[in-house]
């Protein structure tokens, strides 16, 4: 398997004049082509501004820190934004917003959306041919191709939700970013964009995704891997089944065990079986971010900062104290 | 209180109310201390400003500073008074409308979208045309009355969207009357927004007075700064020169009307956190 | 508004020497013509009945040319002075003000509190300024009128030269209180538009910012052209009155000249005419913007 992606110690903060939010505070993952990688995390682990930081646009108060991402051997952090607009944002990386409602200029026929979206990269391809292109596009992936002809508002939720997925994967980008893309929508929509996805990859019309969620039914319909974050790092990443039933992390197993059971609003509450919140993100946190509603405390979690350690092949984990392994 | 004291965190409110309180109460101060009148004449047609008249007379040999400061007092209180009484015909008709809703609020908001359509100046220029006497107080009268759909518009949007908010929802089940309601859980709601409103209105109400002058349908036997304007046009003071005749006056009707939007700006920054930076 | 107008029209020709019996049958003869003798309410009826026609009666201090005629010779000058520069001034305005919210920074901290400023002065008294700057203290443009009054209207290049510096003042007025007031507006709007999901989106798809701003330029210009509907009648109003500043020959100032002779007709008239412009350009934006906001031509299909 290729690598496609490949991020270093990655962190973005939101810096204001009073203050600073350490939101991503060194991330590190890899990505393989044809993989899809979920992430998982509590609403304000940072995940969102993860998966915002990736297009290295960093809208202010958002600031890229320090890290790099490489993308086909290039680190991106390192363009200026008109060689990321240019190159990177649509034919490489590409994301699925989150609500469809108004992610779509409302005044605007899918059609001439995807006329622009073309246009801006490929200068040179006449309107025709875009209109044939995308048309071939919704016909292979069995969609109306009449949505093309429609404003915004005249579609359904699903359909403009499928629609933003189309759009968004019509430069054939080798890195989807999808945060939530399926959060606003009923049972039925949502495993229809979950198969839409599938189907994507497989036709390599993408080359990986990552999933962001806290919904983790959703993750183990589509996932490969699951990366889990908490209070700005990734504390674990392993396959779907190793996260799901057998984590190493104490506080990725306490996600899992209380994301078994999907809730309505769960996000707005906190964690069932561990008491306390997230660590102020303002401020430094010395040793383990989770060692003060961690169940399986010990001395010497909060003398050093914890490193990610790999336990076996493809599985990391941020403890030093880890469960269910052979000691 | 508290609301108060956000209110002046705004550089903008601060700026705004002190320049157009200095105005305000600066010219009734000097009006009602000083013996000084401004009818009486004092120079020739048009003398340069001097020492003694710093800011030089008018066609009629008048001295401009004292017409000016008498003029600003007259267009501020004709704004204020106009602005109050549009302001309060347009939250009557507005709240009632947005309140209520159903056959009321489409009455009442097509006559509003009627007389926002048909424009003011017209039924302005008429109603004047046919009055006997423009006293001071009937201008200010006129220009009220024509000026109110534009709050009742403003008004109406804000009533309506408070209409579904859960404490009138609980005070509709605890039985209280839509009477009741409107004064105790509607209009507090709104009294920031309708001030706002106000202060708009009043800067209209001065522009108004002002047009109507120019006109030549402004009030009679006073002196504002629209009735100042009006003479410096019809006495040729543009084309001869006489540029202390007409500037102080176009400059006042601009600084009065600046300071006031500045405080509706500032207020709109305070209370809408969507254009706080 | 007191004095009988007849007295006026009467009175004038008496000051050319007429016997008194002679004014008195004139007197009559007047008071019978403009139907003064008949019932307030038959008056009133049959300035209705005439309107309907098109006909608005003659004017009093012009006596005996129709207020029709008067109206028909200014109404090309007027607009011709509104139309162009209220659009132009809307148009620069909104573009000003998207600009000023996109750049934000040093653009929108000058221009900002300079449109604010600009916008809150009268049409009139920007007109003041700019007649007795350009007109008096540098003498380049004239100060009065529609035309030199020592030329014949044709259509000779002179002659269009002229008319064109006359009409570069009041047209700049109007322009400039114009773009300050959309210019305020829009920045308002646009500051909204631009942190909506869609402007987000098509960020992360690459696409460059000159495009972002059409999208919302049109977007935010939606309630701008409905704003513009409703406050046409406030501008119209204005514009007249920079009309009588230059004293241009249009509307405004025949407007004003009948009010300073309480000629009826000629105020019904010109009141009436200004209020059927006002309400045929509001039809005309209402359709325009029905073509432009496609969630509204939807809506009417479905109808």
């Amino acid at each position: 398997m290729k690598e496609l992606l490949s991020i270093r110690n990655f962190k973005a903060y939101y810096q204001t004049s009073s203050e600073e939010v350490r939101a991503v505070d060194g991330i590190s993952l890899d990505l393989n082509e044809g993989e899809i990688l979920g992430i998982a995390g509590e609403s304000g682990c940072g995940k969102s501004t993860f998966s915002i930081s990736l297009s290295c646009l960093f809208p202010p108060p958002l600031k890229y820190i320090s890290g790099e991402i490489f993308l086909d051997g290039i680190d991106i952090t390192k363009l200026n934004t008109q060689e990321i607009r240019k190159s990177i944002l649509g034919p490489k990386i590409s994301f699925i917003p989150q609500s469809s409602m108004n992610a779509l200029n409302p005044t605007i026929r899918i059609r001439n959306f995807a006329i622009d979206i073309v246009k801006q990269h490929e200068p040179k391809t006449t309107r025709e041919n875009i209109i044939h292109r995308v048309i071939e596009r919704f016909e292979s992936l069995s969609l109306p191709k009449d949505v093309l002809n429609r404003y915004p508002f005249e579609l359904s939720g699903g359909m403009r939700q499928r629609t933003l997925v189309i759009l968004s994967t019509i430069m054939n980008p080798e890195i989807v970013i999808a945060d939530e893309p399926t959060s606003a929508l009923d049972v039925s929509s949502q495993r229809e964009v979950i198969e839409l996805l599938k189907i994507m990859v497989k036709k390599k019309i993408m080359k990986s995704l990552i999933f962001i969620t806290h919904e983790l039914p959703i993750l183990r319909q589509i996932a490969d891997g699951i990366a889990v974050m908490y209070a700005g790092q990734i504390v674990e990443i392993g396959s779907v089944s190793d996260i799901l039933f057998n984590a190493h992390h104490p506080y990725a197993d306490v996600l899992m065990s209380s994301m078994i059971v999907p809730e309505k609003g769960m996000r707005e509450k906190n964690l069932p079986s561990v008491s306390g919140t997230p660590p102020d993100l303002r401020h430094a946190i010395k040793g383990c971010r989770f060692a003060d509603r961690c169940p399986e405390f010990k001395k010497d979690c909060r003398e050093k900062d914890i490193e990610m350690v790999e336990l076996t092949k493809g599985s990391f984990v941020r403890c030093i104290h880890p469960l269910r392994t052979k000691k | 209180m508290k609301t108060l004291r956000i209110l002046f965190s705004s550089g903008k409110v601060v700026f705004g109310l002190s320049v157009f309180l200095f105005l305000f109460i600066g010219s009734i101060t000097f009006t009602a201390l000083s013996s000084k009148d401004p009818t009486e004449m004092v120079g020739n047609l048009y003398d340069s400003p001097s020492k003694e008249y710093p800011l030089g007379t008018d066609n009629f040999g008048r001295d401009v500073l004292v017409e000016l400061i008498h003029g600003i007092k007259t267009s501020v209180i004709v704004g204020l008074s106009a602005g109050i009484l549009a302001t309060l015909i347009g939250t009557i008709i507005g709240t009632i409308a947005g309140f209520t809703g159903k056959w009321v609020d489409n009455v009442l908001n097509s006559l509003t979208n009627l007389f926002l359509v048909i424009p003011s100046f017209v039924i302005l220029v008429l109603l004047a045309v046919s009055l006997q006497k423009r006293s001071l107080f009937l201008v200010t009268m006129v220009i009220g009355i024509t000026s109110w759909p534009w709050t009742a518009r403003a008004v109406r949007a804000q009533a309506s969207s408070l209409k579904t908010r859960e404490h009138i929802s609980m005070a509709k089940l605890n039985g209280k009357g839509n009477l009741n309601i409107m004064f105790t859980e509607v209009l507090p709601y709104m009294l920031s927004y309708i001030f706002m409103v106000f202060v708009i209105q009043s800067a209209g109400g001065i522009l108004n007075e002002a047009g109507l002058s120019m006109l030549g349908l402004g009030p009679e036997n006073t002196i504002s700064l629209g009735v100042m304007l009006s003479w410096a046009l019809n006495f040729e003071a543009v084309r001869t020169g006489a540029w202390w005749a007409f500037f102080p006056a176009v400059f006042s009707i601009a600084v009065i009307t600046f300071s006031l939007y500045l405080v509706n700006i500032g207020m709109d920054e305070v209370f809408n956190p969507r254009l706080r930076k | 508004m007191p004095g009988n107008p007849i007295t006026g029209i009467v009175s004038k020709m008496a000051s050319g020497g007429a016997p008194s019996d002679v004014l008195e049958k004139l007197y009559n003869s007047y008071i019978q013509e403009f139907g003064l003798d008949k019932p307030l309410y038959i008056q009133f009826w049959d300035y209705l009945v005439k309107v309907l026609h098109g006909d608005l009666g003659v004017s009093f201090s012009l006596y005996p040319i129709r207020v029709n005629e008067i109206l028909a010779k200014a109404l090309p000058w007027t607009i011709a002075l509104q139309v162009p520069s209220i659009i132009i001034g809307w148009l620069l305005g909104n573009f000003l003000g998207v600009t000023a919210a996109y750049k934000k920074g040093k653009f929108d901290s000058v221009l900002f509190p300079f449109s604010l400023f600009i916008s809150c002065i009268p049409y009139y008294c920007l007109a003041i300024i700019l007649l007795y700057f350009f007109g008096v203290v540098l003498h380049i443009l004239p100060t009065n009128g529609g035309y030199s009054m020592n030329l014949v209207p044709s259509f000779s290049i002179s002659f269009i030269l002229d008319v064109l510096k006359h009409y570069f003042l009041p047209f700049l007025s109007i322009v400039l209180v114009t773009i300050g007031g959309q210019a305020v507006g829009m920045r308002e709007m646009s500051i909204y538009e631009l942190n909506t999901d869609y402007v987000n989106y098509s960020k992360s798809l690459g696409i460059k910012e000159s495009k972002i701003i059409r999208y919302v330029f049109r977007n935010a210009m939606l309630p701008q052209i409905t704003g513009l509907a409703l406050s046409l009648g406030t501008m119209v109003g204005g514009a007249l009155i920079v009309e009588i500043v230059f004293s241009y020959p249009g509307v405004g100032t025949w407007l004003f000249n009948g009010i300073r002779q309480q000629d009826y007709p000629l105020i019904q008239g010109g009141t009436l005419l200004v209020t059927m412009a006002v309400l045929t350009a509001n039809f005309f934006i209402d359709i325009i913007y029905s073509f432009v906001d496609p969630r509204i031509k939807a809506s009417q299909i479905e109808e």
